[in-house]
């Protein structure tokens, strides 16, 4: 992989401020996870739950606090070096799926190996083993207007993983999905996470998660609370 | 729910206003290039009718010589002995007048008592009769046009103080004499461009034309016509008044041919409509079709969306119409110079065009508007409301349209061939099908556009790997905007392609036809009708000159109207002619017997073949003599023919001597021979110009004609380059979270930025290489069709390289330029925000 992987999956954000105009929408926030961890962020419509994610991705910056991925601050980072450090280390699954409508699925999955400089029979490698583990088999060269959501979802799953990236963060990934593929869906994206070592950070509204994650958190007026803190609440 | 309609409309255009910036800019230049052009063609048509009007006045009929010029006595034989006492005779002269710039103008000499019959420049002037009556006492007398007069700063002519006290320095007959206004001339309007005008006698002793006339003008009934002409002696002929018909058909030719290419503008200002309006509807489709879900009539979105498109073609239109009075002061200048470069010596200023013109923009501008909004209103309004909110189904649509469009395209063109040959001399169906051919090249271009991606996909996937597929799929993939914006580059780069290998071709052409007809070294033009066979003797014998040919030029009034004759004894390499027909032994029986050689131009207006006989009035009367060769002539009046001089001097007579062509043994030694002949030709009697300075002057003559051209072809090029731009920029707008998520995924912001340039640079490309082959037919058509029926002339297409490489260097040139702002909009994207708007 190009580059020296200076991330070990652990990450951390320190008394985290995020505002969009007069609206407050974290507001002094502390989080961090372990590698291999899977972390549910859990909220209302709203909350920052999505911001979180975003600032934990390196997608926008914080307008005061830090984000550390394994001792780097991601807000020092010019906006080039955070495009190659989200090319490195990050995965996204998205509540939309946003997979490349001129991509096949399997060019799709090659994309973050592509942008490493990864290519040719590696690359095929991965993406065949990818297909297969998301029970994706025979849809490489399909394009994504001719699958299902759920197919599409877990395209998006295979195309987070591919890299092998320390963190993926996943907003809303079932959000879009029935219940059933909801449930298939968590289960493949949890199980490739673990698989591969990944710390998963996932924002979600759905409680059927709840049993798999390592640790649920909720974000109430700004704060990230546990959930069972936050249920007291 | 209009008034919903109307504020989603304005919130729409006020979020996004580089949109209806575009959009009006677009419609703006489209009517600012149509209003400037007809605006142009008509200043320049009147100013011609004008001057051309306040010349003949009430002049019904003329009698003009048949070679030399006419006696002064045959006027008083047609007033006194023929009875014919509304006539005015009139002598003409070119003066250059020494002011600054030195400006050339005619001077007309009239006789003051007999003008008012004929003309009103005199009896027009406040105080008339004393002007007349100064013309006819003060030495040297003239007046001047009221312009001219304000132009040099001359005082109020009519205080009886000032008049005659004043000189005007004039170069006339190649001697510099002083000319004295008395007073001023005035047409009918304040646009006709007037002459000098003196008294007959005065301009007779000035041009050293004591003596002759060289035309009397006339107002006769049809009876009394018919029998001056019959009294009439050898030498003179009776033609009716009014515009030489060859100036006619290349004014209108020459019109004609501008109109064409403002129209074509505008065409290309109604893709830009057409796609921005698409535009604008399809980032609405979501909210469209949300209204149409919960229950919005189709007709009241139809009006609605027509609506929209009406206010801004009426805010474009007023704007183009200021644009388009603007750019016609500038269009006008050009096109008078051309005109007069082509058919006049002296120059004519612009007249104020029709104020109709106006109304006539305005109402095509917002007409434009309309048909080219209308496709996407009609789509909007009868799609289903879960397909307007798709931008899948937009997408299959425009690629099934796209295919239907390519399958339009060969009936297209199947009519534009049938229009060509269904009337083989028209001009009109000329232009229609040269539009067909334009529009099946624009229908098939989003269709080529796809197919060439879908050869690049492979290649480009190899070489840049997904980066390069991205790019070249992201072309198609957005075929509703890619589509339209490639059809309107295509087009104005085939324009640009066409009309540049035309004048490419052209030009060559030219070159090669001076080339072969100046077949002498030096030229001595020579002023004056006397005959010069001394010098002519001297010349043959001046060290140095292997040889000379003699030419006569003479202006012949015929049934076919005036005629250039021009008299030739060839020198030793020959007549120098590029004959296009000709029969057997053509040159030898040019030489030996009464035959006439055509110019091509003159033989296709008038129908003449090879065989055919032209009549011409000769000294003793008309004859008709064999058409022995039809030859190329690329002179813009075209109406010439060519005998050997021998004969001319034996049917008409006259010795003069017009031009001298001097053949130069050694050419090294040009400059000796140059200067032993500027030593021999008195300088009031000749000019002496090298081949080299009339092949020079001939060239900068030809670049001046097709300089508006250039105009027009920079103006459509700009509106295809906002159509590319606005294509971009859509396209950037609409795909902002596919690329948010590109970015999310780890491509860099100069990554992203290259690929939005690659897209718009591959669009480029596709739309230059399929202005290729619509841009050759298009100059196959210019050079074959519309030049030949234009002009009457023929020439070679040549295949040069150039304006090709020109053309899709301006493509691509034009597409990566247009997607510069919308690369760095790219650059800038807020991840955040887009991926937030999911």
């Amino acid at each position: 992989m190009e580059g020296e992987t200076i991330f070990d999956g652990r990450v951390r954000l320190e008394k985290v401020c995020k505002a969009y105009g007069s609206t407050i929408v974290l507001n002094n926030v502390n989080f961090s996870a372990k590698r291999g961890e899977f972390v549910v962020i859990m909220g209302r419509s709203g909350s920052g739950k999505s911001t979180l994610l975003r600032l934990l991705g390196g997608l926008e910056t914080p307008d005061a606090g830090s984000v550390e991925h394994g001792g780097v601050r991601l807000e020092r980072m010019t906006e080039a070096e955070r495009a190659r450090f989200r090319r490195r280390e990050i995965g996204f699954v998205f509540q939309f799926f946003n997979l490349i409508p001129t991509l096949t699925v399997a060019e799709n999955i090659r994309l973050p190996l592509a942008l490493n400089g990864i290519d040719g029979a590696e690359a095929g490698a991965r993406v065949t083993a990818l297909l297969a583990e998301l029970g994706l088999e025979g849809t490489g060269d399909r394009f994504p207007e001719e699958l299902s959501g759920g197919e599409q979802q877990r395209v998006a799953i295979a195309r987070a993983l591919a890299h092998a990236p320390g963190l993926v963060l996943a907003d809303e990934p079932t959000g879009n999905l029935d219940l059933e593929t909801a449930e298939r869906v968590l289960g493949l994206l949890d199980d490739a996470c673990r698989k591969h070592g990944a710390t998963l950070v996932m924002a979600t509204h759905s409680r059927e998660v709840v049993g798999r994650a390592d640790r649920v958190l909720t974000i109430r007026h700004g704060r990230l609370l546990p959930a069972d803190a936050a249920e007291e609440r | 729910m209009k008034a919903l309609l109307l504020l989603a409309a304005l919130r729409f255009y006020r979020r996004h206003p580089w949109q209806l910036a575009l959009a009006i800019a677009g419609v703006a230049l489209g009517v600012a290039v149509h209003v400037g052009v007809s605006l142009a063609n008509d200043s320049a048509r009147r100013a011609f009718e004008l001057s051309s009007e306040a010349l003949v006045g009430r002049t019904t009929h003329r009698v003009l010589p048949v070679g030399d010029a006419l006696p002064e006595s045959l006027y008083a034989e047609i007033v006194t002995d023929l009875g014919v006492t509304a006539a005015a005779p009139v002598v003409e002269a070119e003066v250059e007048l020494a002011v600054k710039p030195p400006q050339r103008a005619r001077l007309l000499g009239i006789d003051p008592v007999k003008e008012p019959i004929v003309r009103s420049l005199v009896g027009l002037v406040p105080g008339g009769a004393d002007e007349a009556f100064d013309l006819m006492t003060v030495r040297d007398a003239v007046l001047l046009p009221d312009a001219l007069a304000d132009e040099l700063g001359i005082g109020d002519l009519g205080v009886d103080g000032e008049r005659g006290t004043i000189a005007i320095d004039a170069r006339i007959g190649g001697r510099v004499q002083a000319l004295r206004p008395v007073g001023t001339v005035r047409g009918g309007s304040p646009d006709a461009e007037l002459p000098l005008v003196a008294d007959i006698a005065t301009v007779q002793r000035l041009a050293d034309r004591r003596g002759s006339l060289d035309r009397i003008d006339l107002r006769l009934d049809a009876a009394t016509a018919a029998r001056l002409a019959a009294a009439l002696p050898a030498g003179a002929t009776l033609v009716p008044a009014g515009r030489d018909p060859a100036f006619e058909q290349l004014t209108t030719a020459f019109h004609t041919n501008l109109t064409a290419l403002g129209l074509l503008a505008l065409v290309v200002g109604m893709f830009l409509i057409y796609s921005t309006m698409a535009f604008a509807i399809v980032q609405r489709r979501a909210a469209i079709g949300t209204m149409l879900a919960i229950g919005l009539a189709r007709r009241e979105l139809l009006l609605g969306v027509l609506g929209e498109a009406l206010a801004i073609g009426a805010i474009a239109t007023v704007i183009g119409l200021a644009f388009g009075h603007w750019l016609a002061r500038g269009l006008v200048e050009l096109m008078l110079d051309t005109i007069s470069d082509l058919a006049f010596a002296a120059r004519v200023s612009a007249a104020s065009p029709s104020p109709w013109l106006y109304v006539g923009g305005a109402a095509l501008g917002l007409g434009a508007t309309l048909v080219a909004a209308l496709g996407p209103a009609l789509d909007a309004s009868r799609g289903k409301p879960a397909d307007v909110m798709q931008r899948s189904a937009l997408e299959r649509s425009s690629r099934a349209r796209s295919r239907v469009a390519a399958l339009a395209a060969p009936p297209v063109l199947g009519t534009g061939a049938l229009l060509l040959a269904a009337a083989p001399s028209s001009l009109a169906t000329a232009f229609a099908g040269l539009f067909c051919v334009l529009l099946s090249g624009a229908l098939a271009t989003p269709a080529a556009t796809a197919a060439l991606m879908r050869v690049l996909d492979a290649p480009a996937g190899r070489a840049f790997g997904l980066p390069g597929l991205l790019a070249v799929r992201g072309v198609t993939a957005s075929l509703s905007r890619t589509g339209v914006a490639a059809s309107a580059l295509a087009v104005a780069v085939a324009t640009v392609v066409g009309i540049g290998l035309m004048i490419a071709s052209f030009r060559a052409s030219v070159v090669r036809w001076l080339e072969t007809t100046l077949t002498a070294d030096l030229y001595v033009s020579l002023e004056g009708d006397e005959p010069v066979d001394a010098l002519v003797a001297s010349l043959r014998e001046l060290p140095g000159v292997e040889g000379i040919g003699l030419t006569r030029v003479a202006r012949l009034p015929t049934r076919y109207g005036e005629l250039v004759l021009r008299a030739v004894t060839p020198g030793p390499e020959g007549f120098g002619l590029v004959l296009v027909a000709s029969s057997q032994d053509a040159l030898e029986r040019l030489a030996r017997e009464p035959s006439i050689a055509l110019s091509e131009p003159f033989a296709y207006r008038q129908g003449l073949e090879l065989g055919d006989r032209l009549v011409l009035p000769t000294s003793t009367g008309e004859r008709a003599f064999p058409i022995v060769a039809i030859y190329r002539d690329y002179n813009a009046a075209g109406s010439a023919a060519l005998m050997s001089l021998e004969q001319y001097r034996a049917l008409w007579n006259d010795r003069a001597i017009s031009s001298i062509g001097v053949h130069v043994a050694d050419r090294a030694r040009i400059d000796e021979v140059a200067a032993r002949l500027a030593a021999l030709v008195p300088r009031d009697r000749g000019r002496i110009v090298s081949t080299e300075g009339v092949v020079d002057v001939s060239l900068a003559v030809f670049d001046r004609t097709f300089k508006i051209t250039e105009v027009l072809r920079l103006l459509a090029g700009s509106i295809a380059f906002l159509g590319v731009l606005s294509s971009a920029l859509s396209i950037e707008l609409e795909r902002a979270r596919e690329r948010a998520v590109l970015r999310a995924v780890g491509l860099g912001p100069g990554g992203l930025a290259a690929l939005t340039l690659a897209q718009t640079t591959l669009l480029g490309a596709a739309a230059g290489l399929a202005a290729v082959p619509m841009g050759s037919v298009l100059a196959a058509l210019l050079v074959h069709v519309i030049n030949r029926r234009s002009f009457g002339w023929t020439m070679s297409l040549e295949p040069d390289p150039r304006p090709v490489l020109v053309g899709i260097a301006l493509a691509v040139g034009a597409a990566f330029l247009a997607g510069i702002y919308p690369a760095s909009r790219a650059r800038r994207v807020e991840l955040g925000r887009a991926l937030r708007e999911e």
